[in-house]
């Protein structure tokens, strides 16, 4: 790996579903000689992209979980995240770009910006991933490369600035004009492997000559040499503008705007170029861990091979050798034999088998230095656990991950498959923090959690082909919160002083909706309740949370101030007082007007123009509110909010609507209100499931 | 109590009173560009989502987000016309209207009503509460929008709806001898109310173009926040 790290990046590829993200990993692959023939996404031949390993993805043609690869271009070293594209995988893309330095944004010429590109934008502005963005798809029909960069702008409020023109475009794309060196690249051979620079064609030298002028105005603001050599009207080097250009996207001020068409082999290689100008080395950016022997302190991390090292796992896989354990050093660096300790608990554990990633293939190495990306064998950690040399107790800042909203039980259907099912789970849930498992007490059996039908149905799936365990599923459960809206007292006495050691606890005071999940405020004065049991009271109080009385759904949103209460010097104890905070909870809670909550989706449906009445009255028949539809060209993009439980089995009914031509994607928004009637069925379809208990 | 406040301070509502257009029937906002036509149709909305009721906005040339700052700005205006609002209490209603407000941007060769009445029946069908009222901002009332609007008209009979539209006069074009900008006086007869926007000294002057009894009433607004001066 190069020690040198100006060369090499670190990137991954982002965009919204079937933007090509995947077959613009698999050319970028094939130029940089790391495969030797191309296959498509779901191309003829079955084979199935090399970034798409798992069978699965093959299957649909989707991206599920992010591969890393490594490839060279001009002697640097490329480490590639390639990320799926569906929301519900959207943990995946937080955990790549939390150790990303660059993305490519990858948008489709004819669709634009669409919602997950949002979403992904959303996710890098979080954590301050510089970015160039690639229209992809410039040969289809409809193919608008300056729409996007104009919608990069609206939209996503980029400073897109336009590095190339289109030689043609829809069936007629040729090639493109690269602005900084005013050439017409095309690209020949079968694969588009041989680059052609020639001059640029009579008819597109005005417009490149107006849009050069465009971007060198853009771009000059970020650096002193260009702008000096504008006004003093001196030669303006290919060198100022690069300077200028990269300078700006590494403060994330511009983003670059590329074309081409992936499909096609037209205009990767020059992108390629792009990302070594324009894209940050890991020495650009400055990456912060949490000091624990300095109360938390924040540490800025250099990309030092000396220092000791700090490294973080962000992705685990179960591989044929045992957990695969994807990690980025951020400092010093990870050498077979080393010894090094997980800051989480502090456990000593010895590096074994280092491995570089090319998709589903490996390659052995010694090493992996700061900067770079690799994977470790046999080391047993969680996503998200830091690495460091004995001696130093960083660790990284943790990664937004949501809660799941969605879950079904599963059932095993023979011995062996529970055993098997047990595996799964302990697996799925180390590898992915948005999905969770418990048994249901009451039922026993076993519920998953996930942010969306199909997040859930994938692990299903992956459940009998990997670890051969069939299971049926249950229909899928909203996981439905309570929550009280008004203030309400309580004042509860709990006694049991009849034979026996007795019990005895008061606790008085009132509680309130807040926007914490659970607040507990003490204001008991006098020693009225002695302080050593103020934190059982607490946990009483807490202890409730977990099952509302109302529904047994979760409670979230309650503050309690306990005010005043009583003990007595032999018959008070901690459990007392934890059946006096609980009687309390529940003397307040009735009074306090609960209500059920439920997950609101954010729905964006983009559907044929012809489509979008019937669209529209998808949505309401859901008891969905249509935010807005919007037209973009032939298509229209119609925004809405949607209850979760509405929600199950659209994209069937969805794509008999529309004859298959509309798509939707659909993402966590924020809990509201049931409204009564719904609520009141919620309540009745529970009394029958207790009943059938 | 705040919703009934709101609506007596509508400027809207002092102006062209509470009675609104009947089912099926047109209203027009007319102006030379830049006056605060589009400001104008937000504030007929706003008093409409005060009532409870739910509107259709669709613009041929304001993307959504735009159409949405349009709404949270008249609503804002509105609020701090009534002097001091406890703002988790004006907040509060915000949620509860914005909700009743449904925006469509669309391109005006591309606009169909044939969609909207795809929207509508679907509404029909499934006993939801119907829109009382479209607001069509942007229509090029220069060309010939007759097709345009005998759709549009058969939609608001059909559907009990009153239409707002938003029309462009131009400075150099006089009025004709009916007293109306020429956009206007080609398609009056299909208008029930019509006002007019016009700049003067430092206020706009609101006129009444069509309105019964109202006609030639005169009325000045702030041009920042289209309440009455």
């Amino acid at each position: 790996m190069l020690k040198d790290l100006k060369r090499v990046r670190n990137i991954g590829i982002s965009a919204h579903i079937d933007s090509g993200k995947t077959t613009l990993t698999e050319r970028i692959l094939f130029y940089t000689n790391r495969i030797h023939q191309i296959h498509e996404v779901k191309g003829k031949d079955g084979a199935g992209a090399v970034m798409d390993s798992m069978d699965l993805e093959r299957e649909r043609g989707i991206t599920i979980a992010s591969a890393a690869t490594h490839c060279e271009w001009n002697k640097n070293d490329i480490n590639i995240i390639d990320t799926p594209g569906h929301v519900d995988f959207t943990v995946e893309v937080e955990r790549s770009l939390r150790v990303l330095d660059g993305v490519i944004l990858v948008l489709c010429s004819v669709s634009g910006v669409q919602s997950q590109s949002i979403t992904v934008d959303q996710q890098m502005k979080r954590y301050q991933v510089p970015c160039i963005a690639f229209v992809n798809k410039c040969d289809r029909s409809g193919a608008n490369p300056y729409r996007v960069a104009k919608q990069l702008r609206d939209k996503l409020g980029h400073n897109s600035v336009l590095m190339q023109i289109p030689i043609g475009l829809e069936d007629k794309l040729k090639g493109v004009v690269d602005l900084i060196s005013m050439q017409a690249l095309y690209f020949e051979g079968d694969n588009g492997e041989n680059i052609i620079a020639k001059e640029i064609p009579a008819e597109l030298q005005d417009e490149a000559a107006t849009k050069r002028e465009e971007m060198i105005d853009a771009v000059s603001m970020y650096s002193d040499a260009l702008t000096d050599a504008i006004l003093e009207e001196k030669e303006i080097t290919e060198a100022m503008i690069v300077d200028a250009v990269r300078r700006g996207t590494i403060a994330r001020e511009m983003t670059p705007v590329f074309m081409g068409s992936a499909y096609k082999n037209t205009a990767v290689q020059p992108l390629l170029d792009a990302v070594l100008k324009f894209l940050p080395a890991p020495i650009d950016i400055s990456n912060e861990a949490i000091d624990h022997n300095r109360n938390g302190e924040s540490v800025t991390l250099t990309s030092d091979f000396d220092k000791p090292t700090v490294a973080l796992a962000f992705k685990l896989e179960d591989g044929q050798y045992g957990q695969l354990t994807y990690i980025r050093v951020y400092q010093g660096g990870l050498k077979k034999g080393d010894t090094i300790i997980n800051s989480r608990d502090g456990k000593k554990v010895k590096v074994g088998r280092l491995i570089r990633m090319h998709a589903a293939e490996m390659e052995d190495i010694e090493e992996i230095p700061a900067g770079h990306i690799g994977a470790m064998f046999g080391i047993d950690c969680a996503s998200g656990d830091t690495f460091v040399s004995p001696g130093i107790n960083y660790s990284m800042i943790a990664m937004h991950i949501m809660e799941p909203v969605i879950s079904l039980s599963i059932i095993p259907v023979d011995n062996k498959s529970q055993i098997n099912m047990s595996k799964a789970l302990n697996r799925f849930t180390k590898e992915d923090p948005t999905f969770r498992t418990y048994v249901d007490k009451e039922t026993n059996e076993t519920i998953i959690q996930g942010m969306g039908e199909l997040h859930l149905e994938v692990y299903v799936e992956r459940m009998k082909r990997e670890y051969k365990a069939e299971v049926q599923t249950g229909q899928p459960r909203v996981a439905y919160r309570e929550t009280i809206t008004q203030k309400a007292e309580f004042n509860y006495t709990h006694k049991k002083q009849t034979g026996g050691s007795g019990q005895y606890g008061r606790v008085s005071g009132f509680m309130e909706p807040c926007e914490e999940e659970f607040e507990f405020v003490n204001k008991v004065t006098g020693g009225r309740i002695p302080t050593n049991y103020i934190p059982a009271c607490e946990k009483g109080f807490r202890g409730c949370m977990d099952k509302g009385p109302k529904l047994e759904f979760p409670v979230t949103g309650v503050r309690v101030t306990l005010v005043d209460g009583a003990y007595h010097a032999v018959d008070s104890s901690d459990m007392a007082f934890q059946s006096a905070a609980r009687g309390g909870f529940l003397e307040g809670y009735q009074k306090a007007k609960p209500v059920i909550h439920e997950p609101i989706m954010k729905v964006v449906i983009e559907t044929p123009n012809e489509f979008q009445g019937s669209c529209m009255g998808l949505i309401n028949q859901r008891r969905g509110i249509i935010l807005g539809s919007q037209e973009e060209g032939v298509m229209s993009v119609i925004e809405s909010q949607v209850p979760l439980s509405e929600m199950f089995g659209f994209s069937t009914i969805l794509r008999s609507a529309t004859q298959g031509k509309a798509q939707f994607t659909m993402e966590f928004s924020s809990y509201k209100q049931v409204p009564q009637s719904v609520a009141e069925s919620i309540m009745k379809a529970k009394e029958e499931d207790k009943k059938k208990k | 109590m705040l919703r009934k406040d709101l609506i007596q301070k509508s400027p809207v509502v002092q102006i062209l009173g509470s009675e609104y257009l009947g089912q099926g029937k047109f209203g027009a906002v007319v102006s030379r560009a830049g006056v605060g036509k589009t400001q104008f149709l937000v504030q007929i909305a706003i008093s409409l989502l005060l009532e409870g009721k739910k509107i259709i906005h669709i613009s041929l040339y304001d993307p959504i987000d735009k159409i949405n700052v349009r709404y949270k700005e008249g609503y804002t205006n509105l609020i701090d016309s009534i002097g001091y609002i406890d703002p988790q209490k004006a907040a509060r209603l915000w949620d509860d209207i914005a909700p009743c407000k449904f925006g469509i941007t669309c391109h005006e060769n591309t606009f169909s009503p044939k969609n909207i009445r795809d929207y509508l029946v679907s509404l029909k069908k499934n006993s939801l509460e119907m829109p009382a009222m479209i607001v069509v901002d942007g229509l090029d009332f220069d060309r010939d929008c007759s097709v345009v609007l005998d759709r549009l008209s058969e939609l608001g009979s059909e559907f009990s709806l009153a239409i707002w539209f938003s029309m462009k006069s131009h400075r150099e074009q006089p009025f004709t001898d009916k007293g109306f900008p020429v956009q206007l006086d080609r398609v009056q007869g299909r208008f029930d109310k019509a006002v007019y926007l016009q700049p003067k000294e430092d206020k706009i002057e609101v006129v009444i173009l069509k309105d019964g009894i109202k006609v030639n009433e005169r009325h000045l607004i702030e041009p920042a926040t289209m309440m009455l001066a």
